[in-house]
């Protein structure tokens, strides 16, 4: 067993002596350990591991004779083989060239640069290259009547098909439904207001219907106001409204008073000192007028003053 | 030995198709193959117009160790599937040495070897050789997607010749120029191979980025160099290059590569380390609170410097106070919140 009776510095170990020591601690057994100190190997005292710092093996020289060794005599149509950097990106030159340290490094991390930049690589490979294959003779184009078997199978190239249509689909699924329910909304909207307009407008009849009814006012205005709208012909709807008016107008008037709502229906008639003093119904040319003119007996030309009993029936029909 | 192979009476049915090609692109020999086939109709089937023209012999042996996962084996499939001069065999038992590989190979008259081997069920690693002497590379492939995925679209002939597409860093190190050579010479199909198509419609490129070769295949769809990905696609990162196949010194060790149990490693540490730490520091603020605390003297003339609040008057109120009114709260709707936030 080594003697730990003074620690040792570390450097004053050799490299040699680092070396046996990481050789004898993969065995590590006690009797090996005792050779070497007696062969002189090991020292007394703190013995540490050092490791080896590691050295990595490049060797050009050799990497060199093996490519020249494999390499063929092999013309270019056996190979197919391009090196080139990839097509000049448009899209990031327009965008101000923002990655310009990263022109020959691609960051492996943003996915879509770097397939993008795979991508063009691809493509400047085939620009370059389809002038040699047609050079050669190799067409690139297979004629509409070669059928040969392909490496995804038609069933697989179906699926894709199918799956690439249902993306399709669920987006304008999802663009339908956004836009209706941005109609739904606004449709809310437009309802909600064109119920309010109806009731305000049943409203505002209402209150017309009552006020005539009342007596406030004797114009029926109302039941053509929705019909005469501001920039209307004037001339045509006063023809309609006349004849409106003059139609089951006096009848109907005349009804309505006798058996319709509001207002008293008998008992119009008292012989108070108001309607003594009323002389609304007094029509001052009837009175003071002095008959027909014309070639008439003296006797006869009575004035008929107060008219007959059925000329007045008639008169009181009509007003 | 594609020659022994060839139907009686019939052709395969590239090879058939592979001759009116030719027919177009080679138009002197046509009328000679015509007599000939005219002659021989009745005994013996003519062969084709590349017969005598496959030169370059290259063959690849495709296989994989025990205990790979589904994804690999696709992968496998997949690649032979695009390499028609390929060539499968039974699954390697682990406990061979590498060195069994060389014999396989003899046996199969195959000249390149794709070997995949795969540990702990986790990691995959790829060797490719040169099988009698040259060299070969050990890798770990990392990212696998395979020709069965649905987002690639491509299509391709089977057994078309790829064009090879590598970056201009291939050149720069020997390293990556030997690799060159070993993908060029593997993943080439010969011309006028036998089961191979006369047509090249898809391109497969080599890149390099982040210290890795980047692997992927696309389909050519017209002539100005539009492309569609076929698959399958796969990470190749380097480790070692021996001089000999499946041995011999070591030509080159990759200074960057960390080996994926290395990296799972460094990854438990990281995360034990973050949980020490924190214990750590619980313990230290609880030492430092069950620490005795100094007292603090207090001067007695600091008095001096209290100003006491004036005295208010004491009112009593006997009755209630008048109700606050409560403002109807103007919060939205959890839905317009919601919308008010996405705007």
């Amino acid at each position: 067993m080594v003697s730990v009776s003074e620690t040792m510095e570390l450097l004053e170990e050799d490299e040699m002596f680092s070396d046996e020591s990481e050789d004898e601690s993969s065995e590590l057994s006690d009797n090996a350990l005792q050779e070497a100190f007696a062969k002189g190997l090991l020292k007394p005292g703190m013995n540490l591991r050092v490791e080896k710092p590691k050295t990595f093996v490049n060797n050009v020289q050799g990497m060199k004779q093996c490519l020249s060794d494999l390499r063929k005599d092999l013309p270019w149509v056996e190979r197919l083989d391009l090196t080139n950097p990839p097509v000049e990106d448009v899209l990031a030159k327009v965008g101000g060239g923002m990655q310009g340290a990263n022109n020959g490094e691609v960051n492996a991390d943003d996915d879509f640069q770097r397939e993008m930049f795979f991508y063009r690589q691809a493509q400047a490979s085939v620009l370059e290259a389809l002038p040699l294959l047609s050079k050669h003779g190799i067409a690139t184009k297979r004629p509409d009547d070669y059928f040969a078997e392909m490496a995804k199978s038609d069933q697989h190239m179906q699926k894709i098909r199918k799956m690439l249509i249902s993306k399709q689909a669920i987006m304008e699924k999802s663009e339908k439904a956004k836009k209706l329910r941005e109609q739904r909304k606004f449709g809310k909207k437009v309802q909600i207001e064109v119920i309010q307009k109806r009731q305000k407008e049943k409203k505002a009849m209402m209150s017309a219907v009552k006020n005539y009814q009342r007596g406030m006012t004797d114009k029926l205005d109302f039941l053509e106001g929705d019909q005469k709208a501001p920039g209307r012909d004037t001339s045509r709807s006063s023809k309609k409204t006349s004849m409106n008016k003059k139609g089951p107008n006096a009848k109907r008037k005349y009804k309505d008073q006798k058996f319709g709502f509001g207002g008293k229906k008998s008992g119009k008639k008292w012989n108070t000192k108001e309607s003594h003093n009323d002389v609304s119904s007094f029509r001052a040319k009837v009175a003071n007028a002095k008959g027909p003119k014309g070639k008439k007996k003296g006797k006869e030309r009575k004035q008929n003053k107060r008219p007959g009993k059925s000329v007045r029936r008639k008169m009181k029909a009509r007003s | 030995m594609s020659a022994l192979k060839r139907k009686r009476g019939g052709r395969l049915p590239g090879v058939k198709k592979a001759k009116k090609a030719k027919h177009v692109a080679e138009g002197g020999e046509s009328p000679a193959d015509n007599q000939q086939e005219k002659k021989d109709e009745i005994n013996v089937p003519p062969p084709p117009v590349s017969m005598g023209k496959w030169i370059n012999k290259e063959r690849v042996l495709i296989f994989s160790s025990r205990g790979i996962n589904f994804r690999t084996r696709h992968l496998m499939q997949d690649l032979r599937n695009l390499m028609p001069h390929s060539k499968a065999d039974t699954k390697m038992d682990r406990k061979d040495k590498l060195f069994v590989i060389n014999e396989v190979c003899e046996i199969k008259n195959c000249n390149k070897c794709l070997f995949f081997e795969a540990k702990k069920k986790q990691d995959l690693y790829m060797w490719i050789s040169n099988s009698p002497h040259g060299p070969s590379a050990k890798f770990l492939v990392q990212n696998i997607h395979t020709l069965a995925e649905l987002k690639m679209t491509g299509n391709c002939l089977k057994g078309s010749r790829p064009l090879l597409s590598f970056d201009p860093t291939f050149d720069k190190e020997a390293h990556f120029a030997l690799l060159k050579e070993l993908f060029i010479q593997t993943f080439s199909t010969p011309r006028y191979h036998p089961k191979s198509q006369p047509f090249v419609d898809h391109i497969i490129t080599f890149t390099i980025a982040d210290n890795r070769i980047w692997f992927r295949n696309y389909q050519i769809i017209e002539e100005d160099a539009a492309l569609v990905e076929i698959g399958p696609r796969f990470v190749l990162n380097l480790i070692k290059i021996f001089q000999g196949s499946f041995g011999g010194p070591t030509l080159y060790e990759n200074t960057l590569f960390k080996s994926p149990n290395m990296h799972r490693r460094e990854l438990r540490l990281a995360a034990a380390a973050r949980v020490r730490e924190r214990q750590m520091v619980k313990e230290s603020l609880k030492e430092k609170r069950a620490q005795v605390k100094p007292e603090v003297i207090s001067d007695v003339t600091d008095i001096v410097f209290d100003t006491p609040a004036p005295e208010k008057p004491v009112i009593i109120e006997t009755e209630a106070p008048e109700p606050k009114e409560k403002k109807k709260s103007r919060k939205p709707f959890k839905r317009n919140r919601m919308q008010m936030r996405r705007r």
